[in-house]
């Protein structure tokens, strides 16, 4: 706090100390070795709950659809440890959601083959047949080898229920059901580290780690077959897994983790949820939203899945549309509605996520665009550059709902902004919305807006200036690295499923070099993270934890 | 750039989080009593309906004093119902006057603390939410404790503008200082819920059972394994399977049950799907709080008609034109004023359909509303300033016969929140001496 009498220090000055204080911190952190995050106990987020389900079962049906959605943490993402809470409905909607998915299992012929390896017959009673299908189905289900007794308990489940009522059906069906209600199902556990030392995760755990990060579901058999074989961490090997991960097969599931990725970043999963349109924004129809809600994430998914540059984000001749969004571009070709690639002309004014609908229309009102929400989008989500909140119990921003026109609004901004108090904030926020004006609401492109020409000059935060979205995109490719760093950092916040600490940074700092020396092609970021100290090794728990651990185990009946 | 702490130690910090739990002033949250002697054969129910974005405030407070009072014009629609409402105010919610303008009074809204500024490690309300108080003296009287609604999904993301998780402004009910309690908002759901609830099937007591039994063994394994800071999420899934447990054998035919449901639920009723119209979804929310409460399913409920800076379009009102938020940022302006108040009497239109519900279900010669404590209030005043000065709030019903309605109070300026909210625990049975800063029950509203 400065004395009284003093001046509080501009915000450039303000903001220079703390990127000092932050690289110094950094740096002193980088030098103490490694400091990897703890064993991970958390719980499956909803989608990867649904995902873990289907491919557990071999079944199409969204099993987790009645769950409580997830909240936020972290960096910005549902599956962070820390916001990932239990309330006490969890216990009855995974219990219902169990009994549909079995059900829906056991209807589908195909899916049986997958789980259900044994049945009764002649040779074969009731009991080994249960056996055989617990023996396969554990492994798979707890990602992980499986001891004696832990078949031996589900098989006493299987004997109880077999009594109650002798039906093989019955039986294994209420005992597969108990495994998806199990927490040894439902959390990822790994096995903590008493050492004080950080410790490699094992195998097991990497496969999990692996196939919870790029396909947001439990690790498939030759995943669990290369970890049983203990070469997973092996370097050729798991290069080679990666590649076999992120290959054609794979599809559908690398193609969800671009969703969820994507989605969360840019903030366009609010499109047809927080945000919707106003009924005066015309056009808008489900196929259109389904077209501006798929654009990015397939665009995405193309630059993880053939090693694209990353710099392709902010500017591109490609991109991918329905007929629904070609015909909201002007894109000429034929087109359906599912989503193709499409190249694109200096005429289509597009390329990169900038200019994609769904990130131009959540960056907006529902009725009108605002500088300022997408000046603040780009601070945030693009340069990882936040503006401080406003100043409490001030308005945040004295600006109009009612219909004013571009330039008008504009002056008013500038008036808005002669307040030093907001200029601080505003200065940095405004003008770099003003490149996006020549959209729309929901993103169609306009030379004029209420009667007058459409004036989309604007700066930089560093001064910078540029006139219309074509040279804001060069503007910022300007500050590539700004914009690769907080990639990097959302991606392994996703990555690790928890916020970032100082330690984190110095696998973000050597990520982002190895990017730079590669042209910043996308699989440098993924296996960058992969490799990364964060990512393959786990904390060791502080000794007096670890003491009070004991203590509480001493007298665990207390909890029974 | 996002500034942090050093996060060392996380594990230090959850420690220190679960370390809150064993102080004395959470201990002095803790009910008193069970129940209070009361001569009235009836469950006692409690809900709180949450309205984000504030009112418009020139248009909130009525007129006149004590039981002679006018009703102001955001709150005309309660006319039929001026005998069963109690209006407070300058009423304050001190906890939540930091931090930023919607988060901390949406999360501090019930529990009148100050919350943690947090993206998610040490995410903390810093106390128990009064309905969860409410909940926790009668926990083993219906077969949910508590039911939770809202209209939006979780909204999504961080906020790293404020340094805030959207989590925060997603919740209002907390039942522990770390743990706010997920909503449903799905209405056909909650509807099958209380069906099942309310007309249990006799044959999979025997498998729930095993399947239960194996469930927790299981996470008793899991238990031993892990760290100690782990331990208490395994505890939180441990917790959630026992009450499972407890309510399958409390409704269980087969073993003859514990609690029986005071009305029926025609299976005719139930909501085909989750509307996608507002008012639809508003309307079938409020009618499920009704069933639970007619059934005795439940005899605490908290409802979010709409998350913290809610965007809801309200354009479907007449002479309305954009979000819910955007409004509230009226700049004095009287075109912008009008819209703001309009959506403000919209809600009070629909607590006043919820009350009419309640007092439609007779209860011998008293209606369940007659019976029931309905909050209605926003966490902030007025939406142009953020201010949790003088909040807008509404009470009604008589708690059987605990409160003395019909009456507009005014208080001394910045009297706690916290003091309506032991006079309403007081009112319910489960009395505290206090409850987060309060100074003590409000005057003028206890018989």
């Amino acid at each position: 706090m400065p004395p009284e009498e003093a001046d509080i220090p501009a915000l450039d000055e303000r903001s220079n100390f703390l990127n000092w204080v932050e690289s110094s911190l950094q740096k002193a952190a980088c030098q103490s070795g490694p400091h990897p995050g703890p064993a991970v106990l958390r719980r499956l987020n909803r989608a990867e709950y649904s995902a873990s389900v289907r491919d557990l079962l071999d079944i199409h049906f969204d099993a987790g659809e009645a769950l409580p959605a997830d909240g936020s943490g972290g960096e910005g993402f549902d599956n962070a440890t820390e916001t990932l809470f239990i309330s006490p409905i969890h216990a009855e909607k995974y219990m219902d959601a169990a009994r549909v998915a079995i059900e829906y299992a056991f209807a589908d012929t195909r899916s049986l083959r997958r789980f259900l390896v044994a049945e009764p017959d002649e040779k074969t009673p009731p009991e080994v047949a249960a056996r055989r299908v617990i023996e396969a189905f554990l492994p798979r289900a707890f990602r992980r080898s499986i001891r004696e007794s832990e078949i031996l308990e589900y098989l006493a489940l299987f004997h109880a229920a077999y009594e109650a009522d002798p039906s093989f059906t019955v039986a294994i069906r209420l005992t597969l059901q108990t495994v998806l209600v199990s927490p040894k199902f439902l959390f990822i556990a790994e096995e903590p580290n008493f050492d004080v030392k950080p410790h490699k995760v094992t195998d097991h755990e990497l496969a999990s780690r692996l196939s919870y990060f790029l396909w947001g579901s439990l690790p498939d058999d030759a995943l669990l077959e290369a970890a049983n074989e203990g070469n997973l961490s092996d370097p050729t090997i798991l290069q080679e897994q990666f590649k076999r991960m992120l290959g054609k097969q794979n599809s559908r599931k690398v193609r969800d983790f671009s969703q969820n990725f994507v989605e969360q970043w840019l903030g366009t999963r609010a499109l047809g949820r927080e945000f919707k349109p106003d009924k005066s924004i015309r056009g808008y129809d489900s196929e259109l939203e389904g077209g501006m809600k798929y654009e990015p994430v397939f665009f995405f998914n193309e630059i993880l899945t053939k090693n694209g540059s990353l710099l392709d984000l902010i500017k591109a001749d490609y991109t991918y549309a329905n007929r629904r969004l070609a015909r909201h571009y002007r894109i000429k070709g034929e087109f359906r509605e599912q989503p193709k690639r499409v190249e694109l002309t200096d005429e289509n004014r597009r390329g990169g996520l900038l200019s994609m609908a769904a990130v131009l229309a959540v960056s907006s009102y529902p009725h009108r665009t605002s500088p300022v929400l997408r000046g603040k989008w780009i601070l945030e989500t693009i340069l990882g550059d936040p503006p401080p909140p406003p100043p409490p119990n001030v308005p945040e921003l004295q600006e109009s709902e009612s219909g004013v026109s571009s330039e008008s609004l504009r002056e008013r901004l500038e008036l808005h902004r002669q307040d030093t108090a907001c200029a601080q904030c505003h200065d940095r926020i405004d003008p770099l919305g003003f490149g996006l004006e020549n959209y729309g609401v929901l993103g169609r492109w306009r030379d004029k807006y209420e009667g007058h020409p459409v004036d989309a000059r604007g700066a930089l935060p560093d001064g910078t200036t540029f006139s219309g979205p074509a040279e804001l995109k060069l503007a910022l490719l300007g500050r590539k690295d700004q914009f690769v760093r907080h990639l990097t950092k959302k991606m392994l916040g996703y990555a690790l499923g928890r916020g970032l600490t100082y330690y984190d940074y110095c696998a973000v700092n050597s990520i982002v070099d190895k990017l730079r020396a590669n042209d910043y092609r996308s699989h440098n970021l993924l296996f960058g993270i992969i490799q990364s100290v964060p990512f393959r090794f786990k904390a060791g728990i502080a000794p007096d934890e670890a003491e009070h651990a004991t203590t509480l185990n001493q007298d665990e009946s207390i909890h029974d | 750039m996002t500034r942090r702490s050093i996060a060392l130690s996380r594990r230090t910090f959850l420690k220190g989080a679960g370390a809150a739990l064993a102080l004395p002033w959470l201990e002095a949250m803790l009910p008193q009593r069970l129940a209070a002697a009361s001569t009235n054969p009836h469950p006692i129910r409690l809900a709180a309906l949450f309205m984000p974005n504030g009112v418009r405030e020139d248009q909130w407070t009525p007129t006149g004093q004590g039981s002679k009072f006018a009703l102001s014009p955001i709150l005309k629609p309660l006319e039929a119902f001026k005998n069963d409402i109690l209006v407070p105010t300058n009423l304050w919610n001190q906890g939540s006057d930091y931090g930023d303008g919607h988060y901390v009074k949406t999360s501090g809204f019930l529990t009148c603390t100050t919350i943690n500024k947090s993206l998610g490690y040490d995410l903390n309300s810093n106390g128990i939410s009064m309905d969860q108080i409410a909940a926790r003296s009668i926990a083993q009287k219906t077969p949910l404790p508590s039911l939770e609604l809202a209209i939006d999904p979780v909204t999504i993301g961080v906020d790293t503008n404020v340094g805030y998780t959207r989590v925060y402004g997603s919740h209002i009910a907390w039942n522990k200082p770390t743990r706010p309690l997920a909503r449903e908002i799905n209405p056909r759901l909650v509807f099958e819920r209380l069906f099942r609830i309310n007309n249990p099937s006799s044959t999979n007591t025997i498998s729930d059972s095993l399947l239960l039994d194996r469930v927790l063994a299981d996470a008793k394994q899991l238990r031993r394994r892990v760290g100690a800071s782990d331990k208490a999420r395994i505890d939180d899934y441990l917790e959630s399977v026992r009450a499972l447990e407890r309510r399958i054998e409390q409704t269980s035919q087969s073993w003859g049950p514990s609690w029986s449901p005071r009305g029926e639920i025609s299976p005719e009723s139930k909501p085909e799907r989750r509307p996608d119209e507002h008012p639809e979804r508003v309307r079938l929310m409020l009618d499920m709080i009704a069933l639970a409460f007619q059934t005795d399913s439940t005899r605490v409920c908290t409802f979010m008609f709409g998350n913290a800076v809610s965007n809801t379009n309200f354009s479907f009102l007449e002479g309305v034109k954009g979000g819910h938020h955007s409004l509230s940022h009226h700049e004095r302006k009287e075109e912008n004023l009008t819209q703001y108040q309009r959506i403000g009497q919209w809600h009070i239109e629909q607590y006043s359909y919820l009350l009419n519900k309640l007092k439609n279900f007779k209860e011998g010669e008293s209606t369940v509303l007659d019976n029931s404590m309905i909050l209605f209030g926003s966490g902030l005043r007025d939406g142009n300033k953020h201010s949790p000065h003088n909040l807008p709030l509404v009470l009604a019903g008589r708690a059987g016969g605990r409160i003395n309605t019909g009456q507009h109070l005014v208080y001394d300026k910045d009297t706690p929140l916290s003091n309506l909210y032991c006079s309403i625990l007081d009112a319910f049975g489960a009395s505290v001496e206090r409850f987060a800063d309060s100074t003590g029950k409000l005057k003028g509203i206890l018989s």
